[in-house]
């Protein structure tokens, strides 16, 4: 994962500078993790006057030395230099320690804590920023000027159009880098190019990653991080959010721990810190084999169901019936998500009754068989089943708050997702206080849509009048693109079945007779129209360092971008909060904001509307398209326009606090929403919310038609085909990955550029089980190789008539699927905390993708990628250099409790 | 790899520093000829400044090595007796970057964690050559390989503190980070 470029060690030091009683102080929130941390930042010259360690004579008003959860502690981590206005100004970056939500008293992550250390710096690692928009020309990345490289953008990109249509002019983007920029860009692409060939940074197309939910009607995003702290029960599942959560663990989860007897069931194959901490206090980890969330589910369930645990109260409540179910779907069009999927089916029910007989009625849900499909203890079923749902002494019900991951639902999307959400229904979760079920959450929530994205456009016609939307990488691979603008991601390794991937890529962009031979703007127009006539693509790649290989190998333009600290931005976290990102230096050369950049090359397109001057009225346009959404902050825009003032203004008003959505109005009052589909919230007045406002549906009750629940089936036989073929067969093992708390939606900047954590994470890692080892002759710190000769990749795109064509088996039979080699490097870490047959590895290590070896068979319901699920061999290389070298790497447990 | 390893009898010796060439101690790993001054952990930074670094260091008389017993850590404080210098000597009973004796096995460490500053003096775990999980936030250190975290929320490895052998006798000399709560190690 380390580059050349930086120093790949850390220097511990060991004194730093104060920031002055008179620096000035900026508000922001960590660039990184959904939870998004409230910072403050402190700037002051470079040459000082410095602060002193009492109290009145620094910024920070703390007297050194600190005691114990003081907050404000400035360590070598927080501090850097940086341009201001073209001078240099030193700056402490430190989690606020006067918040009282989100992150109360500074709490923070390793990666927020060093979040310093990615501002640009001409002396220190992120000295390969991204500076001057880049030509290739002869091969070489040179630099030129916007215009220069906006008009060649601009002009192929109309002759793509007009020759080859919209839908070869691509777009793949970040869906989380701030408001202002993702509504810019999906302006572009939707509304003014409209074209559908559009996807986001970690899907094939742009699709919903929790489809069971807004099936079922419960929104993704509905908790209060309070919830955590006040439930009974918490189910993680598919992600521990002591590694990726932090502080949401941190504060919230041990403070339930702790004040409640929370019981923490953590499922996943691999034994954490967290998964460790629960079952110390209480709680429980169930150690399943990856892909078989539905039938623990399911067994769960049933158990509960049979003792008569369910919160019947809710569910003859909120449940719909045969008729209620039934009036919504089945009916018209056929043409929203919900009825494609249930048109034969496999998944609606009548009602309650009817859905507990068809789950009493499956072999899978009876915990015996459940148990032998995951691998794990029967008993832990049913220690499950009493945790979540068996009433107290005095026959309260335990309140059960559920949070799911990336592990969850990107194994077995649509199964999992539909059984843990039926789980949550027969558990009364939803809208009280404690009795939450959300997502965890990636990235933060930065995205808005500019414009409708134009379905009837797709070309993936699936039957019964129904399309799914562009799968971009089968898009790409079969040759349709042309013109590729790439913002913010590293498409080919972050895709699944990435080697076959990159084999489109180079195909048509390196492998084409037409490259850049020559400086002249007209005859690199000629030669790139000449490429894309001849089949070939053209790629564009901002971003804010040079991303290998899309941008150093693929594209013809690179264009430098401005990120967080260098414009003001805005964003929402995982309970939807949003807040504003200040800027606070410089960027680097002539690198400018993504919406800044949009609005340059639209205009050279011809597109009316982007005559934007600076990041607010971005964002003041942005603020209507919020509407009615579960980040809704339209109501900013009506209030800053009453006082005068900017909307960004406004909301910098409200510092690391923020607010959060959706936002209602009454009168001047700006109404905040603590957790959605909040059936008894009384703080709204009677008249409603003012007009301005759009409140939706999931704010009072859940997101269906009816504002009910749907119970849905989750039949095993869906997902059994895909998952017997990618089960390990002779010596395969599973290999599944995931994120690490030092590298978590931060590896641009901390496995690449940041000292400390390269430091410690030098190179890709796996973890495998000591018997896996000891059979392969591996021992921690050394070099193995993850194959897999196996990998299944959809090729094209097809048709089908009947209703198996669709599935594994059935694109298998009819030749759409090809079988390819994947493989990746990595340091083996020998540990029982991982499961016997189980490998576990970084997502995505740029140079060691472990994605590829990972199925590119997207979920045929949904069109998600099953990252989590592959297998492969393991063989020993060799030695690294950190098994014996103590300055590098650790091998210690993670799970130590 | 660029990992630099510096013999500092081969650096001219630092004028305010007399002591250095007498020290045994090794920061880094590897196969250090014994007797030598092992820097590799510290790359980037010449002999004289790594000196001059030291030279801000009290020398401090803190054990016996003779008395140290595999797994019994003691505590002393260092490099004052001021707030926040809670320290911790150990024999890991394996070989650890920076480890001094024969068996290059004794490290000392500040104890309080870098994340939040809690006391990890009565967390080390022997099984593991770990100190922690935090109390606070379950913050573990990696105790064979300079304090680096294994896993948890720490941005700075916990601060080493450098070990001289002198005969049987260990003193502490200097230290690499900064401790929790300071913002320079030697003013309290």
């Amino acid at each position: 994962m380390a580059i050349t470029t930086s120093t790949p060690f850390y220097q511990p030091i060991d004194s730093v500078t104060l920031p002055p009683t008179d620096a000035e102080v900026l508000t922001t929130c960590c660039d990184y993790c959904i939870v998004a941390c409230g910072y403050k930042i402190y700037r002051w010259p470079a040459e000082g006057p410095h602060g002193g360690p009492a109290k009145e004579q620094n910024a920070l008003h703390r007297d050194y030395p600190l005691t114990p959860l003081a907050g404000n502690w400035l360590g070598p981590n927080q501090f850097t230099q940086a341009g201001h206005n073209g001078k240099l100004h030193n700056f402490a970056i430190i989690a606020d320690a006067d918040a009282d939500v989100v992150n109360p008293r500074g709490g923070h992550s390793i990666r927020g804590g060093c979040i310093s250390q990615k501002v640009y710096s001409p002396r220190l690692a992120t000295r390969d920023r991204l500076k001057y928009p880049l030509v290739r020309v002869n091969d070489i990345m040179m630099p030129v000027t916007w215009d220069f490289a906006l008009d060649i953008m601009a002009e192929v990109s109309k002759h793509v159009i007009r020759h080859h249509g919209e839908h070869a002019w691509a777009m793949k983007y970040y869906s989380y880098q701030f408001f202002e920029n993702t509504y810019a860009l999906t302006k572009l692409a939707f509304r003014s190019i409209n074209t559908p060939a559009v996807s986001q940074h970690d899907h094939p197309a742009i699709v919903n990653s929790v489809p069971g939910w807004t099936d079922i009607g419960y929104d993704i995003f509905g908790a209060s991080y309070e919830d955590f702290s006040l439930a009974d029960c918490i189910v993680c599942s598919g992600s521990d959010p002591y590694e990726t959560k932090t502080v949401l663990w941190n504060e919230w989860i041990l403070k339930g721990i702790a004040k409640n007897k929370a019981k923490v069931i953590m499922i996943n194959p691999r034994r954490t810190m967290g998964a460790a901490y629960a079952e110390k206090h209480g709680g429980l980890h169930i150690d399943l084999n990856p892909g078989t969330d539905t039938v623990v589910h399911m067994a769960i369930q049933r158990i509960i169901i049979e003792n008569g645990w369910q919160d019947q109260e809710f569910i003859d409540k909120w449940v719909n019936n045969f008729w209620e179910t039934d009036s919504g779907f089945g009916q018209g069009t056929r043409n929203t998500p919900w009825q494609w999927r249930t048109t034969w089916g496999k998944f609606q029910v009548k009602g309650w009754e009817d859905w507990k007989a068809w789950l009493l009625s499956q072999e899978e849900s009876k915990p015996e068989v459940a148990a032998a499909i995951a691998g794990i203890d029967p008993q832990k079923l049913f220690q499950a089943a009493e945790m979540m749902a068996k009433p107290k002494a005095d026959g309260e019900r335990p309140r059960t708050t559920i949070g799911i991951e990336k592990g969850n639902y990107w194994s077995n999307n649509y199964l999992n997702t539909v059984s843990i959400g039926t789980l949550g229904v027969i558990l009364g979760c939803g809208g009280r206080p404690g009795q939450a079920i959300t997502r965890f959450g990636g990235h933060q929530r930065g995205g808005r849509s500019g414009g409708p994205y134009p379905g009837l456009k797709s070309p993936y016609k699936v039957g019964g009048r129904r399309r799914h939307r562009l799968d971009l990488d089968r898009w790409v691979q079969s040759g349709q693109v042309r013109f590729a603008y790439v913002v913010g991601t590293t498409w080919v390794q972050a895709m699944a079945g990435s080697s076959a991937l990159e084999d489109a890529f180079r195909r048509y962009t390196r492998n084409n007779p037409h490259q850049i031979r020559s400086l002249d703007k007209e005859e690199i127009i000629a030669t790139l129209k000449r490429r894309v006539d001849s089949g070939g693509m053209v790629i564009a790649n901002q971003d804010i360092y040079m991303v290998d290989p899309i941008g150093a190998q693929y594209a013809d333009i690179v264009l430098p971008a401005a990120t967080w600290g260098e414009s003001d931005f805005t964003r929402c976290n995982g309970e939807r909060r949003i807040r504003m990102y200040s800027a606070f230096y410089d960027a680097p050369g002539d690198a400018k904001p993504d919406w800044k950049i949009v609005s340059m090359f639209a205009k050279k397109m011809g597109f009316a509307g982007y005559d934007w001057n600076e990041a607010n009225d971005v964002f003041e346009e942005s603020c209507r398209f919020s509407r009615g959404g579960r980040t809704d902050y339209n109501v900013l825009r009506t209030v800053a326009m009453r006082r005068g003032v900017k909307a960004h203004e406004l909301l910098r008003s409200y510092g690391t606090t923020g607010l959060q959505c959706p936002l209602l109005l009454d009168g001047d009052t700006i109404l905040e929403t603590k957790r959605l589909h909040d059936y008894n919230r009384s703080d709204v007045p009677d008249t409603g919310p003012e007009g301005v406002t759009v409140a939706g549906k999931s704010i009072f009750a859940f997101k269906s038609h009816t504002g009910k629940l749907n119970l849905l089936k989750s039949p095993w036989s869906v997902w059994s085909d895909f998952y017997d073929f990618m089960t390990p067969k002779g010596e395969e093992l599973w290999v599944t990955n995931g994120r690490i708390n030092e590298i978590w939606q931060s590896g641009f900047d901390d496995v690449e550029r940041r000292a400390y954590i390269q430091q410690r994470w030098p190179m890709n890692f796996a973890e495998i089980h000591p018997e896996d080892a000891a059979a392969r002759g591996i021992e921690s710190g050394d070099m193995v190789v993850i194959q897999s000769e196996r990998v299944p990749v959809l090729k094209d795109y097809n048709l089908f008539v009947k209703s198996d064509d669709m599935s594994f088996d059935g694109q298998m039979k009819r030749g759409h699927i090809e079988l390819v080699t994947g493989q990746f490097s990595a340091v083996a870490i020998v540990t029982p905390a991982i499961k016997k047959g189980v490998v576990f590895t970084n997502f995505l290590a740029k140079n060691a993708p472990a994605n590829a070896i990972v199925p590119r068979v997207p979920d045929p319901l949904t069109v998600n990628y099953r990252f989590k699920i592959a297998s492969g061999t393991v063989q020993r290389m060799g030695e690294s250099p950190f098994k014996h070298d103590f300055s590098q790497m650790s091998f210690g447990r993670r799970d130590i409790v | 790899m660029n990992t630099m390893k510096t013999d500092a009898h081969e650096q001219s010796p630092p004028p305010d520093s007399g002591c250095l060439s007498r020290r045994t101690f090794l920061v880094g790993t590897g196969a250090a000829a014994t007797g030598t001054v092992m820097l590799t952990g510290i790359p980037g930074l010449e002999g004289k400044a790594w000196a001059a670094r030291l030279a801000r260091y009290p020398r401090l008389l803190i054990a016996n090595l003779g008395e140290l017993q595999i797994n019994r850590p003691q505590s002393f404080k260092y490099p004052d007796e001021g707030k926040n210098t809670n320290s911790m000597l150990v024999k890991l009973g394996q070989e650890a970057g920076g480890g001094i004796g024969p068996d290059r096995d004794v490290v000392a460490f500040n104890t309080l964690c870098t994340h939040m500053g809690a006391d990890l003096g009565r967390y080390y775990k022997g099984s593991d050559t770990a100190l922690g999980p935090c109390p606070f936030h379950q913050s573990t250190f990696d105790l064979t390989r300079h304090g680096i975290i294994i896993s948890g929320h720490a941005t700075e490895s916990l601060p080493q503190v450098l070990l001289e052998l002198d005969g049987d006798e260990i003193w502490a000399v200097g230290m690499v980070g900064l401790i929790y709560g300071r913002y320079d190690n030697v003013a309290a």
